[in-house]
Order: structure tokens, then C-alpha cells, then sequence
């Protein structure tokens, strides 16, 4: 125990505890039980799952006071109000809200020392106390972080359970003594894993890697972590042993797993994410040095990134992204009734993926095709699909079999009466849409949703004329279904408000992130899309090489080139799209007409392996291998564009989507800035770090945005082509002086 | 029995029936029912929470699926406040199914049933021998390194031959005769020809292919996307038709066929004999009044049905047994039945069937009646095929029989129907199906 007489009181960081905090001490329950136990419960009266924010903090660092100054007490148990509530980690808003590198130390250093004192009580810290941390259901980020500070952490068997270091994930790093504790309880390379890729893992495998010391059964939670803290229980660390000189002291083992670490890193964030290479360096080097050292140098570099610009993108995304779950409510603040049973009708590869999604996430699915091939490959894919999920642990057997079950195959007309929804994934023509919409209406409930797949259809055309026209809605899942976390809700012009709260609810069952967009021609993700896609076209034409501006937007921050993504959706699908977009909005709009040789040829892109570049299959998947010889621009055209910059190639395509955004905003289509910056980021992978694409053009500044656009609309490459410079004519709010 | 509480059979459909080790050699019976039992319910649009209890009809239950009739529930979407349970009574597992929920219904046991039948042959497996399971028991029990090696010690290479479950199955433990041999018996009693047998096999396959390409099976059977060898990811193609059929069978084929129970003196053959098959079928078994409330046109009443206990080394005779008693319960006359489905276990059984049916020193030696049941007449006996083409998954085919009498009750235009098989262990049963009114 502490034998100071005068700790040096703590000051909160930056400055005073928000109003409506609630009064010290009350967060945090401070129970004695007999034999010298106490239990720490985080119980903060404003949340329902604790935040280890302000307040919080504060109590627990009174709670210590009042252990440290006891000398009755042997054991500390810390723990939350149920089994499966511990705490959700740091407070993001408090992360949010930081404006300077020195606030972000103060943060990070106030975190530090509260949990430094329970390392300082506990026995491994040279304390007296057994402290062991209960856990149980989400335990990410600072509340794992408070958890390494004590003896053991036993942790709650439970499906809900998820414990991991996030942090990477909001464009930071663990800063609470994560990236010092870790490596130091599993070694180097394990933590290296937790903390880079920002896994959350289950009880299971939290326990296979060391991350808790013991599972027991909620119920057993609190009474096996008490037992343990009085040393009625035996609860043995699993030592790293040899491993810990071989690796973790080796300098030249150390040396090595860094340099390959690094490689992988830099492969992935293409260095637009400074935190992933700063904790490595910390991880790796911590086990070498003093945990006091270590800690300051962990808080000395989260601190500039806490207040640094990709922080600030990631943290607003991930708040927009919570904000989007409120839309699965109803208008009465309720939660909508679950959808149990769906319907798809339609076995493409869009039918078929939406259908075993929907399976997997337990709803009885029933998928309809008239040709009994096409189910039979969207049945073999689903159980594929299942299989693999089983072979990676990351579902159990009896849960693989019962998500295959789920699907029901038929190629029968009826049999969707019980569906709670059905899902049209059918060709995209307005009469065979009616009619699938027109047959299900006769048999489903009157409240059953019928929700179409369409991307480029109006959903208020296709609810014409079906009997309860308020449950047509549209259900703009993004392809690839499995990769792509975004979901367009579109609310047709007699859509009611509760299905657009089932429907998004549905979404969020699946695990995606629902918008909700107006009913305009390619809703938002395609209309913004559009001019994107189109204006690579348009650069190629001009002279610029494909590969070119595939890289330079691969640099910007795009997940893919365009040229790469037109190969991937579809030379076919892509162009059907740009048309219906130039049909609904005109000028601006008009597509560049130069693959059209390529879709004639059936060379479509990755699905053929032949599109704007050659495939090749290897492991079952396309590989790249050059450009198609058959793609020729047009003989004797302009080359205006055969020298342009890499951001002049950036700034063609990405403005061109800028002022289309502009004009959304203007016109409604979605309901803010926020909510077009979270679809742009899930629907179409826009550089997360820019925060999305409205983030990224208010970063410019509007008016060098205008500037620029005026620039690029008077370029020499644009002004004069087919369909002109309307497209980089500011737009919307751009277009005010 | 008022109208309303008459027993019908309110809807049925069943899989395509595959030759075992073919298209669904990697399913699991679970999966073969719930796959039907989903699409049965969806096609009728019942609520599954509306049943009463769900009963399975199956022989070979998997080892780790043992009260089928609760996990096909389960794995169907079935709530779990509906019960379910497995019959068995060999091959009339699944028509047990659909008379026990009859005689509980008429009980006042609860008024709606989904009963199937469900048999997955390919997956019957082999086990370890008496010999080999004692030695690791013995294993099992050891517990220090030296009494292990001793229990690894009393291996012998005869422990390595495995017992067989299909043929030991298919084999009457209490006369020690397969199946096969009790067709020969019959053989011998009725003085049956291998012509005779063999055509009667083909007759099967030429009325099967003539019904399938009719499109007859249409109305009974729904597409099957199964576990096929290459394991249920490697989905190759719909199953839509039963695949027993032989489109090119022939007296010339059939005959070059050997023996194949009785090797040196026998006419049973594998062609006249029925496949080993994996399928499923099922129905929804309420009261006319029931199924009028849950908008369905029944397919029809079950006016009486009979179980029948005989010779079990002449087992094939169950089917004259048991129809007896049926008919008479029902009040009526073979000449009566417009329709009659009775289980090809082997041509030759059937032939004996239909000698006995015609006999009256039969009738009066064995059922106690002076005069003979009547003619078997081969226009209404099997119209469609039977299970030498169409195969026969044990459990199921009482419930086939079943579903295929009562669409050709409406199909034939008839007003009668009779299913019946015989039973390994020698037993028949019987059904007596009428047709119910729009």
C-alpha cells in the first residue's frame, strides 16, 4: 500500500467537469465485503453502460483515495453494474473535443496515473492488494486498458462479450497504458495484432491469447473474481516463459517482427495513418524499458494525434456512424419489430448475396428464381459463404447449420405470405418490377415492406398503383453486398416513416449503416459516383493513362482507382448507370461513350477478366496482369490530358463529385453534410481519414473550392469536350457569391 | 364422425427421391426434413406456431440427431413451443407418422400435424465391430501408460471388419433373413417367374417416365438444392426430378441382371427389386374444418387405416393383411378403390400380393373370410410408377405412398384410394383415402 501521506491531488484535465455531471463519487459504487474485499462497480447515474469519461474518472480516483488510506482491505475487485456492462471505453466526445496537443496530454496523462495507482496497489506493481478486473460484454479500448492495470482480468463467457484495443480504428493509438501493458502480459507479436488491427475478440479467443486470465459464466462473474482477489481461488497467468527472451528481449527477433510489421502497415494505410506505425514502434520497444518511460513516451506521442486532423475525421465518422442507429427507431423513440422472415425475389449475385446476408443474421430467408441454376449458385455461395465463416472460428458449427438452413430455396410462385419483408432484386425495368410488387401485394400482410433493390429506378414510380403504396421503400444495398457496410434507404413520396425505421433496422441487423436519401435518380452514392467514374473516362480520353489515375487517387485515399472499380461493378452495369444518370439530369451528366466498344465485346471486367485491364484468375480471384489492347481512344482527339499532375487528376474526379455533393445537399437528398460524408465514406470507401467527401471539400476552403472548379472548368481539357464544363460549374452552395 | 372432424390430409409435397451416394450423398436427414418441412409451410402459408405437434417417420435417424422429429422441427423455424417426436415402424415410418397424428386428433389431442417421413440412405454409416468397441472401452478405461498399451495390446486385424448398418437394417434379426430372401420366399410360395418380376420392374420404370414427362410429379414435389458429394458448398444443380428412373430399362437389361439374395436359384435381382434411395415427404394432417380455417382444399379424407402383423419370413404378404382390415373398416370393397398405391418393395412381393388379394383359399386360410379381397387390377395399382423406379428412402415412402394416392384420387378422378406397404418384420399397413368436395 501507498506509504505517501501527501499524494499530490490530481488536477482534471482542461479545465472543469461539464455542468450536468453528476456529483463526485456517485459513479462509482465503493462496496465492502467482508474479509477485507472491496468492489469498485462503475455505476454512473447519467449512462446506462458506463463511459469512463470526466466524472467517472474523477470517482474512481476518489474511490482509490479511500482504499489507499484503509488498511483493512485485501482484495479490490473492479467491475460493472451487470456482468455483461462493463464500461465502453474512453469518452469519444471528450476526444472530440479536444483542441490542442497539451489538452490531449493532459487527457492522456490523467488516464495514466488513475490507472497507474491500481497498478501501485496491486501486487505485480508492488502493492499488497490482489486487484483483479470482472469484464464482461463490451470491454473495448480504456476499459480493457483499466483492466491491464489490475492482477487478473476474468472475463464474462458470453457471446456478447468483445474485448480488444480499438483505438487505431478513431485514427489513434492505445494511450492509457495499452501499448506498454499488453506486449508486456502477451508479448510482442500478439500484441502487435491486437493493437494494429484493432480487433475486438471474443471471450474464447480473448482468453486463447492471453488477453484475460480466466472465463467464467456470467452468473459466476463476480463471486470467481472475489474468490480470486482473496486468494480463495487460484487464477495462474499463463507465463510467456522462453518466449519472453527469444522475442521479447531479443533485439534481433524484435528487430525483425518490426520490419515486417512495418512493411504490412505501410501496405495498408499507404501512410495517410500516422497511428498504426507509432504504436508499433512503442510496442515493440516496450518490453525493453521501464514502464514508467515507456508511459510517457506513449502519452507524449498519442497526445499530438488525439488533436490531429485523421483523429478528428475518424472520431467524426464513428459519431455519425452511432448517430445512424438512431434511425432504426421509430418516430415514438421505440425500437420497430424485428423482421423474422424476408423474402427475396431474384437469384442474381445481388439477390443471392442479399439473401444469404439476410440467412446468416438470422432471418428465415426465402429466395425466389424461376431458373433453377441461378438459385442453385446462390445456395452453393451462401453455404460457402457459412463454411468459411465456420473454418475461421467465426461462427460455431451448430450456428453455421442453422444459417444454412435459413435459406429456403424455391422456384415456386408463392409461399412469401408470413414475410415481414420481401426484397425485389429483379431485372431493372419499371413494368417487371410492378408486376413482382403487384403479385407479393396480394399475398403478403398489408404491413409486409416491399422494398426494392433498384439503383436506378424511382422508388415513388414503382409504388404506383400497388395497394398500401406507404410500405414501398427502397433498399439500396451497395455491392459488393459483403464488403460494402452502407445501405441507401430511400424514401419514396408515399413511403410512411415506420418502415423506414423497420427497413433501416433491418440494415442495422445486418450489421450495415443505413442512410436515408431522397428518391432522385441514382439516390446518392451512384449520383456522386457517376461524375466521378465519367470524369476518369473523360482524362483518359484527353490523354491521361489509366494506370495513372488509378495510383493517383489510390494515393488520395481511395480504397481503389476508378478505372480498377469501373472493372470491378461492371463495364455493362457501369454504363447502364451513367446513362439513366444523364437521362435524369442532362448535360452534366453525359457519358463519356468510349467503352462501349468494350461492352459490346462482352468484356465486361473482373467477372470476365477482361475489362479497361486484363485478369487473371489466381486463387479463385482476379489478378490484374495489364491493360486491355482492345480499349482505344477516339482517333484524333485533343491530348490536353496527357501531362496533368497527379492532383490535377485527383481534382478532376473528386471535384466533379464535390459540386454534384453540393447540388444533393442543396436539394435535400440527404440530411446534412454528416450524413453525406458517412455514405460517401461506407458507400463508396472515400478516404476515411478526409473524414468523407464534405469534410474533405470544407477542408478547401469554399472559396479556393470555387476558384478551383472555375479553373478546372475553363482547363483546356474540359472546356470544349462533348457535354462541356457544366459539370465544374459551381453548384449549389458553392454557386453563391 | 361429423364432417367437420373428418381427417384430412390438408397439403403434402416431397423431394425429388435420389439414388443413395448420388445427388444428396452429403446430406443429413436434419437437413433433408427441414428443407422440406420450410417449403411445405411456406407453400400452404400455415403458421407454424398454429401446429400442434410435428411427428417424423424415420429409420435410420442419425446418430447425433436421434429424436428427429424435434430437430427437423427446430431447424425448420418451427417455434420452440411446438413439440415434435420420431415413429418408427420400419418402412411404414412415415405413414405411422400420419396415422398417429390421426388417432391423436381423434383423440382430442390437438387438431393440426405436420408429419413426414425422411430417410437418408447415403448416410448410413459403418460401425466398429462388438470386438473392436470392447477394445476401446478398454482403451477408454486405461489409465496409466502401461494398462493402455495392454488394451492396445488386444488389437487384432478382425476388428477392422465393420458392420454394415444398410444391410444389417435391412436384415429380420428375429429370422435371420434380409429382406432380399423374404422376397424369395415368396418366390417359391407363388411360384413366381424371373419374366414375370422382370416385367413387372420395367412396367414400373415405363410408367415413372411416362409420369415425370407428363409433368405428373409436378404437383407433389418441389426443387431440391442438397448436399451433394462435394460437400454442401458445391452446389452442381437443382434436383427436380427423382433420378431412379431409367429412361433405357429393358426386358433384355433386366435379364442379364444375376441374382442377387438367393445367388444360385433366385429371380430377385437389383433390378426388380427397389433402390436405395434418400428422400423426404410430408403432409399436413388437420380436420376438415381445420383445414378450411387455414384456406386449404384438402387433398383428401383419411376414411380408415389398419395395421397387420404376419410371417415376418413372408413379410411381403403385409400389404393383403393389413388392407383387409382397412377395407373393412372403411366399409367398403376392393372393387370399391378407384386408386391404389402399394409399395414396390420387390416385383416379386407385389405379384405375391396380387395372387393372395385374388385368392380365396388365401382369404380363407389366413384373413378368415370366405371369398378373395378381389382383383389388384394393375390400371389402378401404381399408376405413376413405384418404388423400383422412384426408389424407396424407408422412412418416407409411407408417406409418398400417401401423397402420391391422394393427388391421384383427384388426377384419376376417383373417389377411393388405398396405400399399403409391407413392413420388415412382417407387418402391413393400410390406408383407405376418399376424396373430400371443393
Amino acid at each position: 500500500m501507498s506509504t505517501e501521506t501527501a499524494k499530490p491531488k490530481l488536477e482534471l484535465p482542461f479545465g472543469a467537469m461539464p455542468e450536468d455531471a453528476p456529483e463526485p463519487g456517485s459513479c462509482i459504487r465503493i462496496e465492502h465485503a467482508d474479509d477485507g474485499l472491496v468492489r469498485l462497480v462503475l455505476a454512473p447515474p447519467h449512462r446506462k453502460l458506463a463511459v469512463l469519461d470526466l466524472a467517472l474518472m474523477r470517482d474512481l480516483d476518489l474511490a482509490l483515495d479511500e482504499i489507499e488510506n484503509d488498511p483493512t482491505v485485501r482484495g479490490l475487485v473492479i467491475t460493472g453494474r451487470e456482468p455483461l456492462s462493463f464500461a465502453a471505453g474512453a469518452d469519444v466526445k471528450a476526444i472530440e473535443a479536444v483542441e490542442t496537443v497539451e489538452q490531449a496530454l493532459e487527457l492522456v496523462r490523467f488516464g495514466q496515473r488513475t490507472f497507474d495507482r491500481i497498478a501501485l496497489l496491486s501486487r505485480h506493481g508492488g502493492g499488497g492488494l490482489v486487484t483483479v478486473a470482472a469484464v464482461g460484454g463490451p470491454v473495448p479500448g480504456g476499459a480493457y486498458e483499466l483492466a491491464l492495470a489490475c492482477d487478473r482480468i476474468v472475463c464474462a463467457d458470453d457471446p456478447k462479450t468483445r474485448v480488444g484495443l480499438p483505438e487505431v480504428k478513431l485514427g489513434i493509438y492505445p494511450g492509457w497504458g495499452g501499448t506498454q501493458r499488453l506486449p508486456r502480459r502477451i508479448g510482442i507479436p500478439r500484441a502487435l495484432g491486437a493493437i494494429l488491427s484493432g480487433r475486438l475478440y471474443r471471450a474464447r479467443a480473448a482468453k486463447k491469447l492471453g488477453l484475460v486470465d480466466r472465463l467464467t459464466h456470467p452468473e459466476y462473474l463476480v463471486r470467481v473474481a472475489s474468490d480470486i482477489a482473496l486468494d480463495r481461488l487460484e487464477c495462474p497467468r499463463r507465463e510467456r516463459g522462453l518466449w519472453r527472451y527469444l522475442i521479447d528481449l531479443n533485439p534481433l527477433a524484435r528487430d525483425f517482427v518490426k520490419r515486417q510489421a512495418e512493411k504490412t502497415v505501410r501496405r495498408q494505410t499507404r501512410g495517410h495513418y500516422p497511428a498504426p506505425l507509432k504504436a508499433l514502434e512503442l510496442v515493440v520497444r516496450a518490453p525493453g524499458i521501464p514502464l514508467p518511460a515507456g508511459l510517457e513516451e506513449e502519452a507524449r506521442g498519442v497526445a499530438p494525434l488525439i488533436a490531429g486532423p485523421v483523429a478528428k475525421s475518424l472520431v467524426g465518422l464513428f459519431g455519425l456512424s452511432e448517430d445512424a442507429k438512431k434511425l432504426g427507431l421509430l418516430p415514438s423513440g421505440e425500437k420497430p419489430a424485428r423482421i423474422g422472415r424476408a423474402g427475396v425475389i431474384g437469384g442474381g449475385v445481388m439477390g443471392g448475396a442479399i439473401a444469404s446476408l439476410l440467412a446468416e443474421k438470422h432471418v428465415d430467408t426465402r429466395i425466389r428464381d424461376l431458373d433453377a441454376g441461378a438459385l442453385a449458385q446462390a445456395v452453393g455461395a451462401h453455404r460457402a459463404q457459412i463454411q468459411k465463416l465456420e473454418k475461421r472460428r467465426s461462427i460455431d458449427k451448430h450456428e453455421a447449420m442453422a444459417a444454412i438452413d435459413r435459406l429456403e430455396a424455391t422456384t415456386a410462385g408463392a409461399g412469401f405470405g408470413r414475410c415481414d419483408l420481401v426484397v425485389e432484386a429483379v431485372a431493372e425495368r419499371l413494368e417487371v418490377k410492378q408486376a413482382v410488387f403487384g403479385e407479393l401485394a396480394r399475398e403478403l400482410a398489408d404491413d409486409a415492406i416491399l422494398a426494392t433493390n433498384t439503383s436506378s429506378l424511382s422508388v415513388t414510380q414503382i409504388a404506383e398503383g400497388i395497394p398500401h403504396p406507404e410500405r414501398v421503400v427502397g433498399m439500396h444495398v451497395i455491392n459488393p453486398v459483403r464488403r460494402m457496410p452502407l445501405v441507401e434507404i430511400v424514401r419514396g413520396e408515399a413511403t410512411s416513416d415506420e418502415v423506414v425505421a423497420r427497413t433501416a433496422r433491418l440494415a442495422l441487423d445486418l450489421g450495415k449503416t443505413p442512410v436515408v436519401v431522397k428518391d432522385v435518380a441514382g439516390f446518392l452514392v451512384n449520383r456522386l459516383l457517376g461524375p466521378y467514374l465519367d470524369e476518369a473516362l473523360r482524362l483518359w480520353e484527353g490523354g491521361a493513362d489509366p494506370e495513372a489515375v488509378d495510383r493517383a487517387l489510390l494515393d488520395f485515399g481511395m480504397p481503389m482507382g476508378p478505372f480498377e472499380l469501373i472493372d470491378e461493378v461492371g463495364l455493362d452495369i457501369a454504363a447502364h448507370a451513367a446513362e439513366s444518370l444523364e437521362e435524369a439530369y442532362g448535360v452534366r451528366m453525359q457519358k463519356s461513350t468510349s467503352l462501349a466498344a468494350l461492352v459490346e465485346a462482352g468484356e465486361l471486367g473482373k467477372k470476365t477478366l477482361r475489362g479497361v485491364f486484363l485478369y487473371e484468375e489466381k486463387k479463385g480471384r482476379p489478378r490484374k496482369t495489364g491493360r486491355n489492347p482492345r480499349l482505344a481512344r477516339p482517333v484524333g482527339g485533343p491530348r490536353h490530358d496527357s501531362s496533368l499532375f497527379p492532383k490535377d487528376l485527383v481534382d478532376r474526379c473528386v471535384l466533379a463529385m464535390v459540386n454534384e455533393a453540393a447540388r444533393c445537399l442543396a436539394e435535400g437528398v440527404v440530411a446534412g453534410p454528416g450524413v453525406l460524408d458517412l455514405a460517401t465514406v461506407f458507400g463508396m470507401g472515400f478516404a476515411p481519414f478526409r473524414g468523407g467527401l464534405w469534410r474533405f471539400a470544407t477542408s478547401l476552403g469554399r472559396d479556393e473550392l470555387r476558384g478551383r472548379l472555375e479553373e478546372l472548368a475553363q482547363s483546356p481539357g474540359v472546356k470544349d469536350r462533348p457535354g462541356g464544363p457544366e459539370r465544374f460549374t459551381p453548384a449549389g452552395e458553392l454557386e453563391l457569391g | 364422425m361429423t364432417e367437420n372432424s373428418t381427417i384430412v390430409l390438408a397439403a403434402g409435397l416431397r423431394l425429388p427421391q435420389t439414388r443413395a451416394g448420388g445427388a444428396c450423398a452429403g446430406e443429413d436427414a436434419g437437413h433433408l426434413g427441414a428443407t422440406l418441412a420450410r417449403e411445405l409451410l411456406a407453400r400452404t402459408g400455415v403458421d407454424p406456431a398454429e401446429l400442434s405437434e410435428v411427428i417424423v417417420g424415420c429409420v435410420g435417424p442419425p446418430h447425433d440427431q436421434a429424436n428427429i422429429g424435434r430437430v427437423i422441427a427446430l431447424r425448420a423455424g418451427i417455434p420452440r413451443s411446438v413439440p415434435g417426436f420420431t415413429v418408427a415402424r420400419n418402412c411404414a415410418s412415415g405413414m405411422q407418422a400420419v396415422t398417429t397424428a390421426a388417432t391423436k386428433i381423434r383423440a382430442g389431442e390437438g387438431d393440426t400435424y405436420l408429419c413426414m417421413g425422411v430417410e437418408v440412405m447415403s448416410a448410413y454409416p459403418l460401425h466398429f465391430n462388438r470386438k473392436a468397441t470392447a477394445m476401446f472401452a478398454r482403451l477408454a478405461s486405461a489409465r496409466s501408460l502401461f494398462s493402455r498399451l495392454g488394451a492396445m495390446a488386444g488389437f487384432r486385424p478382425s476388428m477392422l471388419a465393420p458392420r454394415i448398418t444398410l444391410i444389417e437394417g435391412l436384415t429380420d434379426p428375429t429370422v435371420g433373413m434380409i429382406m432380399g430372401l423374404t422376397a424369395e420366399r415368396l418366390v417359391r410360395d407363388f411360384a413366381i417367374e424371373r419374366d414375370e418380376a422382370d416385367a413387372f420392374a420395367l412396367e414400373s420404370h415405363e410408367r415413372a417416365r411416362a409420369a415425370r414427362d407428363r409433368g405428373r410429379f409436378e404437383r407433389e414435389t418441389a426443387p431440391h438444392f442438397p448436399f451433394g458429394k462435394r460437400g454442401p458448398g458445391k452446389v452442381g444443380a437443382a434436383v427436380q426430378h427423382d433420378d431412379g428412373i431409367r429412361d433405357d430399362q429393358s426386358m433384355e437389361r433386366l435379364g442379364r441382371l444375376r441374382p442377387y439374395f438367393d445367388k444360385t436359384d433366385g429371380i430377385v435381382t437389383v433390378g426388380n427389386s427397389c433402390g436405395i434411395t434418400d428422400g423426404a415427404a410430408g403432409l399436413l394432417v388437420t380436420t376438415e374444418a381445420r383445414a378450411r380455417d387455414l384456406g386449404l382444399q384438402p387433398l383428401a379424407a383419411l376414411r380408415s387405416w389398419a395395421w397387420a402383423g404376419c410371417d415376418p419370413a413372408r413379410m411381403g404378404l403385409g400389404p393383403v393383411f393389413a388392407s383387409a382390415r382397412a377395407l373393412d373398416a372403411a366399409g367398403c370393397q376392393l372393387a370399391d378403390v378407384g386408386v391404389v398405391e402399394v409399395n414396390e418393395a420387390f416385383a416379386a412381393q407385389v405379384i405375391a400380393c396380387r395372387r393372395a388379394f385374388a385368392s380365396d383359399e388365401f382369404a380363407q386360410k389366413h384373413l378368415g373370410r370366405s371369398q378373395a379381397l378381389g382383383h389388384l387390377s394393375p390400371e389402378r395399382t401404381n399408376r405413376n410408377g413405384g418404388a423400383i423406379a422412384l426408389g424407396h428412402p424407408v422412412g418416407a415412402t409411407g408417406a409418398r405412398l400417401l401423397l402420391t394416392a391422394a393427388h391421384e384420387l383427384s388426377v384419376s378422378d376417383s373417389e377411393l384410394g388405398l396405400a399399403t406397404l409391407c413392413i420388415g418384420g412382417g407387418q402391413g399397413g393400410a390406408v383407405v383415402l376418399e376424396r373430400v368436395a371443393a
